[in-house]
């Protein structure tokens, strides 16, 4: 399994960069992921969604539907891909810290 | 198209050495060959393989007819694509190892031999197939390469190579706590179920509560599980229709299995039938009539075709939702406005609907009743050409730039003929990877669900009508 180190964070991945053990994500962790996503700063808004995220997944388990996702947050899919290139199921999940998704997601 | 240069398929000859990579969960150690010759022998015993691989054995003529049906080999011209080599490769150690006349040979001349690279070619080419089966038709002997490419994955499988992405979906769908692909938990689906309720009652202006484990139930309804993350709007369409049609009190969704998802019908029979049997008993647990499957290609094929295989005395009647919502419109159950979708808009046949010829032109019946502008792909039906990412392959995560360049260059150029602003894709796997292709090549076109176009121009009774719907979505799109 790889290692994913940046600074003081060293975390075990999988091959795509997603948390083994979404138990151990903390804000350091986040900052540290979101720079593999070509994220430099985490902003407000960035908070705003990893942070729901992250809500949303110690809830229930998993990620929301997207349209949920930006609705409860107020934000269009454009400026979640803005905020996360790669998207929400990739980049914005990978950063709050969630499993890679399965299937045909 | 201004700005998109024009796609073309002809063979591209600088696509050829792209390789496809995949993960491999746990990588097999030691012999692959005896593995691999020990694992093909267990499928050829305790299966009906045998009959048919002697007949393709004998009638397969390597013709190469074949070649130009098929959307992998016309992106790369790469003699590996062809649907004939690729099934050789199996064939040959069947010949060679299952055969009186090939252990016969073997011993008095230099026949062919298994080796670590045939294992590593087979690894990569039965994964480059998008077990689209189009080539199958086009074969004069009636070689069905698709399921040579099927039966060539599940013995791979069995000595462990097979797509990390398949193998952990499979896994939690039938050993995992939520019995599903994309490990959706029960809370999440009962949270996102309240959440379609809401954004109904905003758009129609009527109250749907979905039904949740109600018995004695006319359908058991199972989408793609994906869908309870991805398209809020195709399954908002599902409900509108069974709402309209005054059929909410006859359908449910099962909380033990809502997953209609088979990863087992592209690389295992094993899988396939303990993934049905699951299914089956799900409705069995509800007292439930029919199975309704929501807009999946394949999980489609698989509940229609092996329900009956494996459901025994419990193969419940399977039902499509797109035969379902013809058969409203046919008797006048449900009306759809003609006068709300005014787009051009073209349909893309899911392979594992379509190639058979089982639906095909019920969605195209459905489309021309209220859309006044729709326009076919050429080819398309049972000749259709695969999005790319078909036989799991959308899955995995990892091909994303061969199901871009390779898979789903044909039907790209054909997207982008069309001219169409909407293409109707009935089918969690096809949406994914048109998305992505959309996307990847900036065509200047919509991918949606058939229930996505429908939700548009349903007349329902007691609620907004679609005119006053169309305004109010115009509204906030601004």
């Amino acid at each position: 399994m790889p290692t994913f180190e940046h600074g003081t964070i060293k975390i075990e991945v999988d091959e795509d960069g997603f948390m083994d053990e979404p138990s151990e994500w903390n804000e350091e962790v986040a900052k540290a992921l979101a720079t593999t996503e070509g994220v430099q700063e985490l902003t407000e808004e960035h908070w705003k969604l990893v942070n729901y995220l992250r809500e949303y997944y110690l809830k229930f388990g998993i990620a929301p539907m997207i349209r949920k996702l930006c609705k409860e947050t107020g934000f269009p899919l454009k400026k979640v891909y803005e905020l996360f290139p790669s998207g929400p199921a990739k980049g914005a999940c990978k950063v709050a810290g969630l499993a890679k998704p399965t299937g045909c997601v | 198209m201004p700005e998109t240069p024009e796609i073309t398929a002809a063979t591209q000859r600088t696509l050829q050495g792209q390789r496809l990579k995949y993960y491999i969960e746990n990588e097999p150690a030691g012999d692959r060959v005896d593995q691999f010759l020990r694992a093909f022998a267990a499928v050829l015993e305790f299966s009906d393989y045998r009959p048919l691989l002697d007949s393709y054995c004998t009638s397969s003529a390597k013709c190469n007819r074949c070649a130009v049906s098929c959307p992998v080999y016309l992106a790369t011209g790469d003699p590996r694509d062809i649907p004939c080599y690729r099934t050789n490769l199996l064939l040959d150690i069947y010949r060679r190892y299952f055969t009186i006349g090939g252990a016969v040979e073997a011993r008095f001349s230099r026949s062919f031999e298994l080796t670590d690279d045939v294992i590593d070619d087979m690894l990569e080419v039965f994964y480059r197939c998008t077990a689209c089966r189009r080539c199958t038709r086009s074969c004069p002997m009636g070689v069905d390469h698709g399921l040579i490419t099927r039966l060539g994955r599940y013995a791979l499988s069995l000595i462990g190579i097979v797509p990390k992405a398949l193998q952990v979906s499979v896994r939690e769908q039938l050993e995992g706590d939520t019995h599903n692909t994309s490990k959706v938990p029960k809370e999440a689906l009962m949270n996102t179920l309240e959440f379609l309720s809401e954004e109904l009652e905003d758009i129609l202006g009527v109250t749907m509560t979905f039904p949740v484990d109600q018995t004695d139930r006319d359908y058991v309804f199972y989408c793609a599980v994906s869908d309870y993350l991805m398209e809020p709007e195709t399954l908002m369409g599902n409900a509108a229709v069974l709402y309209a049609a005054g059929d909410w009190d006859k359908w449910t969704i099962g909380t033990g299995n809502y997953d209609g998802i088979n990863y087992g019908l592209f690389y295992s029979d094993w899988h396939l039938e303990n993934i049905i049997k699951r299914l089956v008993a799900e409705v069995t647990r509800l007292r439930g009539r029919n199975v309704l499957i929501g807009e999946c290609g394949h999980a489609s094929r698989s509940a229609h075709d092996f329900v009956p295989v494996f459901g025994g005395k419990e193969a419940y009647p399977v039902v499509s939702f797109i035969e379902y919502t013809l058969d409203c419109i046919r008797k006048k159950r449900i009306t759809l406005n003609p006068d709300i979708i005014t787009e051009r808009v073209t349909y893309h046949d899911p392979c594992n609907i379509a190639r058979s010829g089982w639906i095909v032109e019920q969605p195209r019946d459905i489309l021309r009743s209220f859309v006044k502008n729709f326009v076919d792909m050429v080819p398309h039906g049972q000749e259709n050409y695969c999005c790319g990412g078909g036989g799991g392959l959308v899955s995995v995560d990892e091909i994303h730039d061969f199901r871009m360049e390779i898979g789903g260059r044909v039907k790209a150029e054909q997207l982008q003929k069309v001219h169409a602003d909407i293409v109707i894709a009935p089918c969690a796997n096809c949406k994914k990877q048109l998305k992505e292709l959309v996307e990847y090549y900036e065509l200047p076109c919509k991918v949606m669900g058939l229930h996505d176009l429908i939700l548009k121009a349903i007349e329902i009774p007691g609620a907004k009508s679609p005119a006053e719907r169309a305004e109010e979505a115009a509204l906030l799109a601004v």
